[in-house]
């Protein structure tokens, strides 16, 4: 009889183990599920469409801005987040939302838009309203190293529908079980064979609570053992928690997609990851495609296996027709639905400015709370730009390629767009697949400037005082003696050509290296240098009589920070991708407000943008005028380095700054200069967002003048001149031209030359001493 | 913000001396009654301090313009007025800076800078925000901003030198602000 006391004490000892282990299970099935908190990846959104009276968007754009959000048209105005339109009249049941300074419920609007513009805005009383907006488009989200991504949902923000498909196919008794389903195992056995469906499982074994548990306790290892710890912890969690909690966690822990390193959890986020559009807004056939894609993400993805997804999704209805949670015309309705998965282009997915974005809060951050606490980071992301940016980008390249019948890697470009009076980044493409987030030419891609740097040379001549737009400069050969180095000998882009005194105009539009040169020398590198500074480079340039040709390398992302400061008067603001941060629950945490401080003289800078104009009125980025409306006047300078690698466009329009840099990544010789290469992408997208002229004000010490642009003087009818206008300090007046039309004559006699001077070879000799002792 | 609601409600009204006049060359030729009534100091020729009114600290102050004898009135070219939605923008701003949220004021005018960036009077809002929230380098730029686009018009000018007075005096600069002042006050003669 002892044997039988024996197997007693094993068996006493063996229930208090599993009393134990069973305890322990509870424990952290309680603690973890109870204070249970996703980690929440901070949500990037870009900048909202404001709507306004007398706002330059067609009825045309309208519709595509509320297509892009993915509002669905209906015929009468439906639920948040439809719109009806008849005509040129618009009514929008806008979502509710989160703006960076309030939060905003579902809004009715009419809103009247024709061929140019908005021409009124009401609301449902007929109130006029001054002024509204779109939601901001979810643009990404900055996931942990781990690439868990999701949005949580509360079960106000789930259709209906989608428990009850869920409960159809995977857990037909979820309602009455207590976590595991023995029957329900059995049954699902069984209309696997009916469907035909052996091995795929129509329907699932486990009840939705061990699927849940398995995914928030467990790891991936499939083992009897894990099966069983899977069934207690499943009893533990019904007998704890509600089967509205349950059902809410499924949703929101669920795997439902793949994209890149990036795993996409939850339906919440599936939902925009698929349409684009909050889940509580998707119909009956988006519910079953998502029902579908839960079963198996890979080997459902309706991307990229459409046939099996459809097939699926349409046994989900089926499913859900058999067990009365759908009617059977239901079910056919939405059997006949296409799976309308948006594009994986058209999801609003910019890698290039999410960068900029992260570097930008890295900076304030911690990794974890930007992975983890559910910040909400408001962008000046213009969707609009960024796409015609990436669209010209690639098609401008693919053409160039062509033309250039590039063998090897083909062209690469990148392009940043600026807000010239704030300074908000509207749009980074970091290279030719837009959509892929690998190298950042944008940000990471330095490359000689080239003549880029001629405004600033210019610029640091007029604030001198000693020069305005219609001085005369040498355009004439010039050596320049660098200790331990051969004599430094510039040359214009047309070897050999030598255009000998000028107006300054020309030297800029015609983008002349002597003319340049020999002016820089003469105010000194370090006033060049200084100018740069001040509009805010980071590195400072090396002080090498080069420099004037733009020898020293930056990235888009700083010439733009440059150009924007020129487009802006000689303002300088700090480039911002980001506007504000939000805490989880709605709280300001950071606010990037604008900011703007003068940098050079008003008067200075309004002359030389004069002069960027006449790049594209008569200069190297004539070929412009061509693309550009009639009428409309913007201004830019092409850049080329040397032995043409690096083809730039810089530039701006009253409304916009584009900079464009055309090139190969491993540096070989493009054959493209700024004018052939990046001008075509920078003169299409300008174009392409609709630009306005220049708005510059003529500072009240300034008058405009007519000169020959060839020579400088007064145009004199009988010298067939070609006359530009500059704007020069009003104590200047112009030189009338000499009889027999002669150019200035190289010793510089005519009155307006700077006062006798030494010799631009004396000067630079003792600018080198300068610098050398 | 009271120097600048006459400023508004005259914009409002839609009174406008000449037309809005923007400036465009060459399409436009210039309106030939745009003189300088005062010409901007430092631009005569020298190397100056880029900042009109505001000399690196470094460097003395710059000479004052010549007094004229007796101050030739401003001639306005333009006055602005703001839009509707701007107008909106700025009510709201309003409302926010008395609840004691400039933040969101800050927001606000950022917002209607958006839609008319070339604007001063959103320029002199955003200043005086800044400069009430203490601020005082940004409302200088802002100022400053304001006063390059008011070119034209007197009485937007008055007010961006107000402001730039307001933040030199904030930072302890006086004599500069007493310079800031006395060209506001020449603008528009109080």
């Amino acid at each position: 009889m002892k044997i039988w006391r024996y197997l007693l004490a094993v068996l006493v000892l063996c229930a208090i183990a599993a009393a134990v282990y069973v305890v322990h299970l509870d424990r952290i099935v309680t603690t973890q599920f109870e204070g249970r908190r996703w980690t929440l990846p901070a949500q990037v959104y870009a900048a909202p469409q404001e709507l306004y009276a007398g706002e330059a968007l067609s009825a045309p754009d309208l519709e595509h801005e509320l297509l892009r959000l993915q509002y669905r048209r209906a015929t009468q105005l439906d639920a948040p987040g439809s719109y009806s339109r008849q005509a040129d009249r618009f009514q929008i049941n806008l979502r509710p939302a989160r703006f960076a300074d309030e939060a905003r419920a579902a809004t009715i609007l009419n809103v009247d838009s024709n061929g140019a513009g908005i021409t009124a805005i009401t609301d449902v009383t007929g109130k006029d309203v001054a002024i509204a907006r779109l939601e901001p488009l979810l643009i990404g989200s900055i996931f942990p190293i781990h690439g868990e991504d999701r949005i949580v949902v509360t079960p106000q923000q789930v259709p209906p529908m989608l428990p009850a498909a869920l409960k159809a196919v995977e857990d037909r008794n979820f309602d009455t079980h207590h976590g595991i389903d023995p029957i329900g195992m059995l049954r699902a056995l069984w209309v696997d064979l009916r469907h035909d469906q052996w091995g795929q499982g129509a329907q699932g074994g486990s009840t939705l609570t061990q699927q849940l548990v398995k995914n928030y306790f467990l790891d991936s290892r499939r083992t009897a053992g894990r099966k069983v710890q899977e069934a207690i912890m499943a009893v533990l969690l019904e007998t704890h928690f509600s089967k509205t909690d349950l059902m809410t966690a499924y949703i929101n822990e669920i795997a439902l997609g793949q994209d890149g390193n990036r795993a996409i959890h939850g339906f919440g986020l599936a939902s925009q990851f698929y349409f684009g559009k909050p889940l509580v807004e998707l119909d009956l056939a988006q519910v079953a495609t998502l029902v579908a894609v839960a079963r198996g993400t890979s080997y459902y993805d309706p991307r990229r296996h459409p046939d099996r997804a459809l097939k699926r999704r349409n046994l989900v209805l089926s499913l859900m027709a058999d067990q009365k949670v759908i009617s059977q015309a239901d079910m056919q309705a939405a059997q006949a639905r296409p799976l309308a998965v948006m594009g994986r282009g058209s999801g609003g997915y910019y890698p290039a400015y999410l960068d900029l974005v992260r570097r930008t809060l890295r900076r304030d951050y911690r990794e974890e709370d930007l992975t983890e606490a559910g910040l909400s980071i408001f962008t000046n992301l213009e969707p609009r730009t960024q796409e015609l940016a990436e669209k010209i980008l690639d098609r401008e390249l693919t053409r160039l390629d062509h033309l250039r019948k590039t063998t090897g890697a083909p062209l690469e470009g990148s392009v940043v767009v600026t807000a010239p009076q704030s300074g908000d980044v509207t749009a980074v493409i970091g290279g030719r697949e837009a959509g892929f987030d690998g190298f950042n030419r944008a940000l990471d891609a330095r490359r000689p400037i080239g003549s880029l740097v001629k405004p600033f040379v210019y610029l640091a001549a007029i604030e001198t005082g000693r020069y305005n737009s219609a001085s005369i400069i040498q355009d004439v050969p010039v050596s320049i003696k660098i200790p331990g180095a051969p004599d430094w000998q510039p040359e214009n882009f047309e070897k050999h050509e030598i255009n000998g005194p000028i107006p300054m105009v020309k030297g800029l539009a015609l983008s002349l290296n002597l003319a340049t040169v020999n002016l820089g020398m003469d105010i000194g590198l370090d006033a060049v240098r200084h100018s740069l500074q001040r509009f805010g480079i980071e590195e400072d340039p090396p002080r090498i009589p080069s420099l004037l040709l733009g020898t020293f390398e930056l990235t888009p992302l700083d010439v733009a920070q440059l150009y924007t400061g020129l487009a802006n008067g000689g303002f300088k603001s700090n480039l911002r991708a980001v506007s504000a941060v939000l805490s989880a629950d709605g709280k300001a945490l950071k606010a990037f407000n604008l900011d703007v401080a003068p940098v050079a003289q008003p008067e200075a800078v309004f002359a030389v943008q004069m002069m960027m104009e006449q790049v594209i009125q008569r200069g190297t980025g004539a070929a412009a005028q061509s693309i550009l409306p009639t009428g409309v006047v913007v201004a830019g300078k092409s850049g080329t380095s040397s032995d043409l690698r690096d083809s730039w466009f810089a530039g701006f329009s009253g409304n916009a700054v584009a900079v464009v840099w055309v090139g190969y990544d491993d540096d070989r010789v493009t054959g493209l200069t700024g004018s052939t290469g990046a001008l075509s992408v920078w003169d299409r997208l300008l174009t392409a967002i609709g630009p306005t002229s220049v708005s510059s004000v003529m500072p009240e010490s300034l008058h405009p003048v007519t000169i020959d642009f060839r020579t400088g003087y007064l145009p004199a009818a009988n010298c067939s001149p070609e006359p530009v206008t500059v704007y020069v300090p009003l104590s200047f007046t112009p030189p009338e031209a000499p009889p027999g039309c002669t150019a200035f004559g190289p010793s510089g006699s005519a009155a307006s030359q700077p006062k006798a001077e030494p010799s631009l070879l004396d000067r630079a000799g003792k600018w080198i001493q300068g610098i050398t002792h | 913000m009271p120097r600048l609601v006459p400023l508004l409600v005259m914009g409002m009204l839609g009174v406008q001396l000449s037309g809005c006049v923007i400036f465009r060359a060459p399409v436009e030729s210039p309106n030939p009654t745009t003189q300088p009534a005062h010409p901007e100091p430092g631009y005569s020729g020298q190397p100056a301090s880029p900042y009109p009114g505001e000399p690196a600290t470094a460097a003395p102050a710059p000479a004052p313009a010549p007094e004229p004898a007796t101050p030739a009135p401003p001639v306005a070219t333009r006055q602005f007025h703001l839009g509707t939605a701007a107008t909106a923008l700025v009510a709201q701003a309003h409302r926010q800076a008395t609840a004691g949220d400039p933040q969101l004021a800050i927001g606000s005018i950022e917002r209607a800078l958006r839609i008319e960036p070339d604007n001063p009077l959103l320029w002199l809002e955003l200043g005086e925000i800044h400069e009430n929230a203490g601020h005082y380098d940004q409302a200088a730029g802002m100022g400053h901003k304001a006063l390059q686009l008011a070119t034209g018009d007197p009485h937007a000018q008055s007010a961006s030198w107000h402001l730039i007075a307001d933040s030199l005096k904030a930072r302890g600069r006086n004599g500069e602000a007493a310079e800031a002042q006395r060209r506001a006050d020449e603008l528009v003669p109080q």
